[in-house]
């Protein structure tokens, strides 16, 4: 091979790199790791099951977030026919109380950032911020 | 069949022309395009106003209930500079707020008095029509909306408005605010907001905290569509002042001498 | 891209570089060769650039107040860079556009400098707009949520047809110079070949290329008064005093066409000196741009006048305020250094003969470039300062964020412009060769047509008998 002994080193280097998330879990034995985000004590039903939930909760957020700030819709029909406020703070967060404990362990662990906490305060913060 | 480039661009020519008509219609309709809204007719039915009365309001002097009221449920932080500052209701002095009054004769003794001033809630806001992403617009009860998700800065709203009733977050607002209400939300940096009338307390049936804080009841607020509203009562056979009515937006803030 | 031909010994080689380059080697050599001063001027201006763009990351990491802006004047030296960019960008189509519609052969070593100079600037007026916005990652949201009531949604629309068509009116022209490029060889001959569509040179494909150009600027002429009457449209729309007027359309398409031309005199004069253009681009270029520019100077002058003296008449309190804030009061130091730079130093200078020369005539446009964007500044600031509601102690000074930002871009458009011209040749080599062969014969030709007819009258071509 023309120039072989620059090309082959290079992409031994090359693979290396692109495959170094691969192996280097693999080796500090996170390969495994599965985010355990806490679910709350009590409460057992969400407003949607859990695998469709665990899907849509965006697409759902933004449509109640639609709905209550530009169309004037503001109760969310369940699919057990419950009837719950479209509110991140009041439905969500009244069960899921600490988002760090809940939300960002998946969040964190698939690199997703969303700005909802930007304006949006959980209780926790609150909490936290007037002890 | 021979579809040569010449016909390609002819195809593609009328595709163009025609994917722009709905836009075009869009831009000569006054009304914007019906997003299916649920309460539509429900809020339509109603008109908020709101009233007040000079000489209640200058019973107390110093006063800032309602102005404290307002911005501490709604997180309105205190930036500390004048080139920052976000004011959702704030004090003028008289001859500010009505120039064209005559001073020099007439009403010697509203001279420096403090007028409230917030977004007049305009049945023609002159302010929505340049958003170019529809962040602000009219609700059909009359509320000039404000959507912070949608909001990207460009501040022509701010542009629009000619009671400069609208504030911009230069920074991050959270550091400033003393102390924050969980209940409603506070803004990032880089939005517009103003006076929404308390649109979150309407929906629960409440009065607006500026309303409701005031003390000597110089601010009345209701439903101008009803004939037996507290607004109207107080809108009644009264002198009536409005800032620029000349300008056609038809505010909803009146002023009752 | 630095492309050297080789000739590799072939001879038939040589002599067929010798045939395309012919008697223009200058214009070639500023791609081929790159002296110590393209370094340094590089190197300084990729320093301006980064100047720029550490501003930016502090504006986008803290918020807008990093600007001098506030609550009372929320518009300044970024929207005013947008206005200006814009109109800079005017130039390109009255020169390249214009010129060759009205069939002046002058403007034939001059269309592509001032064609990129458009598309370039143009890019940097959308840039500034959206170093404006206070959300930046929302900025698709325009299109996506876009609500076509807003002038700025028109300014999109007709800002993005102006770049396309602007686009390809400057690619076609480039065409055959690609493939000339292309034909000499050497180490960058690929790139070449794929930009030059296979283009061999024949006769039809002159006459279609001619054609297209042709359509083209005759399209775009119509968009770029368009553009700026769009853009001026955003104040005008308004109902804030000396915003809202009708004169601003008309009045701010020719104050692009002003900067835009003094621009790209400077522009001109420029590449003349450094890749030593001296015999194509020569002083009865800059003689007959400068009696236009005089034109413009006196249309600019009207305009501004005329805008200001229905104020004054009027006499609103509301407008007065703000025009005595322009004439004697906060504005005023501005407002009359730029009525200087814009209307009182260029006209002597371009109206006398004498000083109408390629000196007097780069002085007169560095004054109206600097001239106009005090004049949009001084158009969007005090307006802001009044509004409808007097408010004590308005003032606007901007920061450092705002001036290196501007210097950024402007450093930037010179990179971009330095760079193109080490990969294509700045004057356009077949437009020049065309003019040298064939425009004589046709000029003559066409001025010949316009003659009234002479001699016997023609036998009627039906008799009645």
């Amino acid at each position: 091979m023309y120039d072989g002994r620059k090309i082959i080193p290079g992409l031994i280097l090359f693979f290396g790199l692109v495959t170094y998330p691969v192996w280097h879990n693999l080796a500090s034995g996170k390969l495994n790791y599965v985010p355990k985000p806490k679910l709350p004590a009590d409460k057992k039903e969400c407003v949607e099951p859990k695998e469709v939930i665990r899907i849509n909760h965006k697409t759902l957020l933004e449509d109640w977030r639609n709905s209550v700030v530009r169309k004037a819709g503001k109760t969310y029909v369940a699919y057990n026919n419950k009837k719950y406020p479209m509110s991140l703070n009041r439905t969500c967060m009244s069960c899921h109380k600490d988002k760090t404990e809940f939300c960002d362990q998946c969040h964190n662990y698939a690199g997703v950032t969303n700005k909802c906490w930007d304006c949006h305060i959980y209780p926790k913060q609150l909490e936290e911020k007037q002890s | 069949m021979d579809f040569d480039r010449r016909g390609f661009l002819k195809v593609a020519g009328l595709t163009l022309l025609g994917l722009s008509v709905k836009p075009g219609w869009q831009v000569f309709s006054k009304e914007e395009p019906a997003e299916p809204s649920p309460g539509a007719e429900t809020l339509a039915r109603k008109r908020w106003g709101m009233g007040i009365y000079f000489r209640k309001c200058w019973k107390e002097e110093g006063c800032r209930d309602c102005i404290d009221a307002c911005h501490r449920i709604h997180n309105v932080p205190d930036m500390g500079t004048l080139k920052e500052e976000i004011k959702w209701i704030w004090k003028a002095p008289y001859e500010k707020v009505f120039p064209e009054h005559e001073f020099e004769v007439t009403e010697e003794d509203y001279q420096q008095k403090p007028v409230m001033l917030l977004c007049n809630q305009c049945d023609n806001p002159p302010c929505i029509k340049y958003c170019p992403t529809r962040a602000t617009w009219r609700r059909e009860d009359g509320i000039v909306m404000m959507d912070f998700h949608r909001c990207i800065g460009c501040r022509y709203c701010m542009a629009g408005c000619p009671y400069g009733s609208r504030s911009f977050n230069w920074r991050d607002p959270r550091p400033f605010i003393k102390k924050v209400n969980l209940d409603f939300p506070t803004r990032t940096r880089g939005v517009v907001e103003k006076c929404n009338f308390c649109v979150e307390r309407l929906a629960q049936g409440l009065i607006p905290a500026c309303v409701e804080a005031c003390k000597e009841k110089a601010l009345v607020f209701g439903d101008l569509k009803d004939p037996k509203s507290e607004i109207r009562e107080a809108l009644k056979f009264r002198t009536l002042y409005q800032r620029m009515p000349e300008l056609g937006t038809k505010p909803k803030i009146y002023y009752i001498l | 891209m630095v492309l050297t031909p080789r000739p590799l010994g072939i001879e038939h080689m040589l002599d067929k570089q010798t045939k395309i380059i012919g008697e223009d080697r200058v214009l070639f050599e500023h791609i081929w060769k790159t002296g110590k001063n393209f370094y340094i001027t590089i190197s300084i201006l990729i320093a301006l650039v980064l100047l720029g763009l550490y501003a930016y990351i502090t504006q986008y990491l803290t918020g807008l107040t990093v600007t001098g802006l506030s609550r009372q004047i929320f518009w300044g030296v970024y929207i005013t860079n947008f206005v200006f960019f814009i109109g800079i960008s005017h130039a390109g189509t009255f020169i390249s556009a214009v010129l060759r519609v009205l069939k002046a052969e002058w403007r034939r070593p001059i269309s592509r400098l001032s064609e990129l100079t458009t598309v370039f600037i143009l890019m940097f007026g959308v840039g500034s707009v959206l170093i404006d916005l206070g959300r930046p990652d929302r900025m698709l949201y325009a299109l996506r949520y876009a609500n076509f009531q807003s002038p700025l949604l028109w300014d999109v629309c007709s800002i993005a047809t102006y770049l396309t068509v602007s686009s390809i009116s400057l690619y076609l022209a480039l065409i055959p110079d690609i493939a000339m490029l292309r034909d000499l060889g050497g180490r960058g001959e690929w790139f070449y070949r794929i930009l030059s569509l296979g283009w061999r040179g024949t006769e039809e494909e002159h006459h279609r290329l001619d054609k297209a150009i042709g359509f083209v600027s005759v399209l775009v002429i119509p968009v770029m008064i368009t553009v700026h009457t769009v853009v001026s449209f955003v104040f005008a729309m308004t109902i804030q005093p000396l915003w809202h007027s009708g004169i601003f359309g008309p009045y701010f398409v020719v104050g692009a066409i002003f900067s835009g031309v003094a621009s790209v005199i400077v522009v001109m004069a420029v590449l003349r000196k450094v890749y030593h253009l001296e015999s194509y681009i020569k002083p009865i270029h800059f003689n007959n741009i400068g009696i236009f520019l005089m034109a413009m100077t006196l249309l600019w002058f009207y305009f501004t006048f005329a805008e200001y003296i229905t104020v004054v008449y009027g006499n609103e309190p509301v407008h007065m305020a703000i025009f005595w804030s322009k004439i004697s009061g906060k504005f005023a130091p501005l407002f009359w250094l730029h009525f200087t730079l814009c209307f009182v130093i260029p006209l002597p200078i371009l109206a006398v003969r004498r000083f109408r020369t390629i000196r007097g005539t780069v002085i007169a446009s560095i004054s109206i470039v600097l001239g106009m964007w005090l004049e949009r500044f001084v158009i969007i600031v005090p307006t802001l300062t009044r509004q409808r509601m007097p408010v004590q102690g308005a003032y606007y000074i901007p920061t450092w964020v705002e001036w290196s930002i501007l210097a950024g871009c402007i450093s930037l458009f010179m990179l971009l412009y330095a760079l193109f011209t080490k990969v294509f040749p700045i004057v356009p080599v077949w437009e020049v060769r065309e003019g040298r062969e064939k425009a004589a014969a046709t000029v003559a030709g066409r001025i010949t047509s316009y003659m009234p007819e002479t001699g016997a009258p023609k036998e009627q071509s039906h008799q009645v008998s």
